[in-house]
């Protein structure tokens, strides 16, 4: 679909995909992971992001009832945007985090903009920062693996927070066995789901590819003790960074249009999650990469516009 | 003085507490200036510009002029006057030596005087980088250099903002939203975002 | 006296210099982390406010045309001064709370703009209540916009706790939860206005 929405002249061709179909290919790609969070983290996974899905999508009703629009919840747009703040979220949290979460993202990120397709922002990142500034306690409290309540630090945190870490095998990080947020754990399952959207043709590779390597690759130069030292395969699996490059640095409306934009969004993106994880005093720095970049959006879009031929 | 308070200067004024964002310094200029990338550029120039020399000029004010003479107390009303001077003479300067930037600059240039980010770096650079009375080590050139960071992250914030909103003009937001509303929400995430920038250390 | 009653109530909610006419946003949303600091800023540019409309008011005969700004400027800059020094000696708190924004009153839109549009062209009563009523507006809208703040980033309100057991989201006490306050609060306001007509 990505590669079919070129801003160009004539000729164009016609295609039997729909907003809603991808929305729902993209809904079932998440599901891997979700599983995943359920199987990992037990069922509060499974009750968090049905409230949040639920929350999203029943904002979504009432505010176009109320402002007398067309009715859209049925295109699947509040449901990802619902799994992908859960996904953003420790499996610890009381229920009715997720739920306030989900209606800011959708009121703050997405309807205030005029609904599907003009969002400036990714809408669950915003849900997610605004939570993260709101209530850190909550957000910053991960759970165990596979036993309830008992608290742990994402490998990141603890590696922030200068603990020696006991070293976590790179098979843990890629099966999920670590603390972390319900759907960024099993790397495993987002390859999966991301292996979907990419047969389907409905992500290309420049966003994920670049926003991945540049992060690898400035950890691997900055990241460790002096120059060329750090482990950067431990920060590509650990943290948000897949979950982000392939199912929300993705997003179709808040993301350049050209491959050459989607580049250098890509690059953005790596940069600030790498200085952010580095020198920043959060953690993990790829919903507020994600976010600075998406802003960056219709510069890079207005540079990077495709010539109409024949035209200046 | 050494490059890590040079650094420290430059991360947290251009985004931990930039001059629009966190501060909100030029706010009505930034919500009237920013629906077209142009003037928001030309604006953005001119208050770096004015911000850097004014910067300078108020440091040698108070530190040669009202401290020595115990005149500290008038610190608001002669950086007030100090300032509208300055970019009276700063326009004229330009209008003689190049017209082409002072077209570019507009009428942006005059509007200034009464720009709050102009006042509030100076204001801010003396309650800095003074302590008891007495400049710190390097106080100048902190304060130089903490002007032109301000003028930065002001340029930063107004370019991704006219960016945005030249954007929203092809966006359904709801009528009551035009303008100044969702200048402000888009500014609120805005700053949700830079807050990834918090707590930066090297 | 109905006319300067009527001066008087105008900027309260007519021309109200925050929601109405987009003035002075600067100190707004800046302080309004608390119902107190708001207060403050308020009574402080309130004062700023009469004071600079009633003199240029007066002296509005002897100053010649061209210069009238920068001396309205000097006017305010004088008042804005003796704010400063008064908030310093007894409210070094307040002072501090509000930090480099007292100075800044000075550049405040709403203060020049009043001396600019009203008090040159006006006497002493009416340019002393539209100064008023001016400074109430102000003072109101800090307080409506810093009690939502306060009571939103701290689940308190003038240091009393309103509901038990309220988490608050700690981002209302944030540059980004104030920008987000009065995005809304405009936007409510258009939207009376549209539904009125």
């Amino acid at each position: 679909m990505k590669d079919r929405l070129i801003v160009s002249g004539s000729p164009h061709i016609y295609t039997r995909e729909s907003v809603s179909r991808i929305m729902w290919t993209v809904v079932v790609s998440l599901i891997p992971a979700g599983i995943a969070g359920v199987i990992i983290f037990g069922w509060d996974a499974l009750w968090i992001t049905l409230a949040a899905v639920g929350a999203a999508v029943s904002t979504e009703l009432i505010f176009e009832l109320a402002a007398g629009k067309k009715i859209t919840v049925l295109d699947g747009s509040a449901v990802i945007t619902g799994i992908l703040l859960a996904f953003n979220l420790p499996a610890g949290v009381p229920l009715w985090l997720p739920v306030i979460g989900a209606v800011v993202s959708m009121v703050v990120g997405k309807l205030l903009f005029g609904g599907l397709g003009q969002n400036i922002f990714n809408p669950a990142l915003v849900g997610r920062v605004f939570l993260m500034a709101s209530w850190p306690k909550y957000m910053t409290t991960f759970t165990r693996p596979f036993c309830d309540t008992v608290a742990s630090a994402t490998p990141l945190a603890a590696l922030k927070e200068g603990k020696v870490l006991e070293h976590i095998p790179y098979w843990d990080l890629f099966i999920g066995n670590h603390g972390g947020c319900i759907g960024e754990v099993c790397i495993l399952a987002l390859l999966i789901g991301a292996a979907i959207l990419f047969i389907k043709g409905y992500i290309s590779w420049q966003i994920p590819v670049t926003y991945i390597v540049t992060t690898g690759l400035f950890m691997y130069v900055f990241g460790g003790n002096g120059f060329f030292k750090g482990d950067w395969l431990f920060h590509i699996l650990s943290g948000g960074l897949i979950l982000g490059a392939f199912f929300m640095a993705t997003d179709y409306v808040a993301t350049p249009l050209t491959a050459k934009g989607q580049i250098i969004f890509g690059v953005g993106c790596g940069v600030l999650t790498a200085v952010i994880r580095i020198w920043g005093g959060y953690p993990e720095g790829v919903s507020y990469a994600i976010l600075m970049m998406n802003a960056a959006t219709p510069f890079i879009d207005r540079y990077t516009k495709n010539r109409i031929y024949g035209s200046k | 003085m050494n490059l890590h308070e040079f650094l420290s200067i430059f991360i947290s004024a251009v985004f931990i507490y930039n001059v629009i964002l966190s501060r909100f310094l030029g706010l009505c200029p930034f919500v009237a200036i920013s629906k077209e990338t142009k003037p928001a550029f030309a604006m953005s120039a001119a208050v770096t510009f004015v911000i850097t020399a004014s910067s300078a000029v108020t440091w040698f004010i108070y530190r040669f002029l009202l401290l020595p003479f115990n005149l500290a107390y008038l610190r608001t009303l002669s950086f007030v006057l100090v300032i509208a001077a300055l970019v009276q003479l700063i326009e004229m300067i330009i209008r003689k030596v190049s017209p082409a930037l002072y077209r570019a600059f507009g009428i942006y240039l005059t509007l200034i005087t009464t720009n709050c980010a102009v006042l509030g770096a100076a204001v801010l650079n003396i309650d800095m980088f003074f302590v008891k009375g007495k400049p710190v080590v390097g106080s100048f050139y902190y304060s130089l250099f903490q002007g032109v960071c301000m003028g930065l992250g002001y340029t930063l914030a107004m370019l991704i903002m006219s960016g945005i909103r030249e954007r929203l003009e092809f966006c359904k937001v709801p009528r009551a939203l035009h303008n100044f509303p969702i200048a402000f929400i888009i500014a609120s995430v805005l700053s949700l975002s830079f807050m990834g920038f918090n707590g930066f250390k090297f | 006296m109905k006319s300067l009653v009527k001066e008087f109530t105008k900027g309260i909610i007519r021309e109200n210099p925050t929601f109405v006419l987009v003035l002075g946003l600067c100190p707004t949303l800046a302080v309004s982390v608390s119902v107190a600091n708001g207060i403050g800023m308020g009574v402080a540019a309130t004062f700023v406010l009469l004071g600079s409309s009633m003199i240029v008011s007066l002296v509005k005969n002897f100053i010649p045309d061209k210069i009238r700004i920068p001396c309205f400027i000097v006017v305010i800059a004088t008042f804005v001064t003796i704010t400063e020094l008064c908030l310093k000696a007894y409210s070094p708190v307040l002072d501090r709370a509000l930090g480099i924004y007292v100075p800044l009153i000075v550049v405040n839109c709403i203060v020049l703009g009043r001396a600019e549009a009203f008090a040159c062209k006006n006497n002493l009563a009416s340019s002393f209540f539209d100064g008023l009523g001016m400074g109430v507006g102000f003072t109101l809208a800090l307080v409506i916009i810093s009690a939502i703040r306060e009571f939103l980033g701290t689940g308190q309100v003038l240091g009393h706790t309103l509901i038990k057991g309220f988490e608050p989201p700690f981002v209302f006490g944030m540059p980004s939860g104030a920008l987000l306050v009065i995005g809304l609060l405009l936007g409510l306001f258009n939207l009376i206005k549209d539904r009125k007509r």
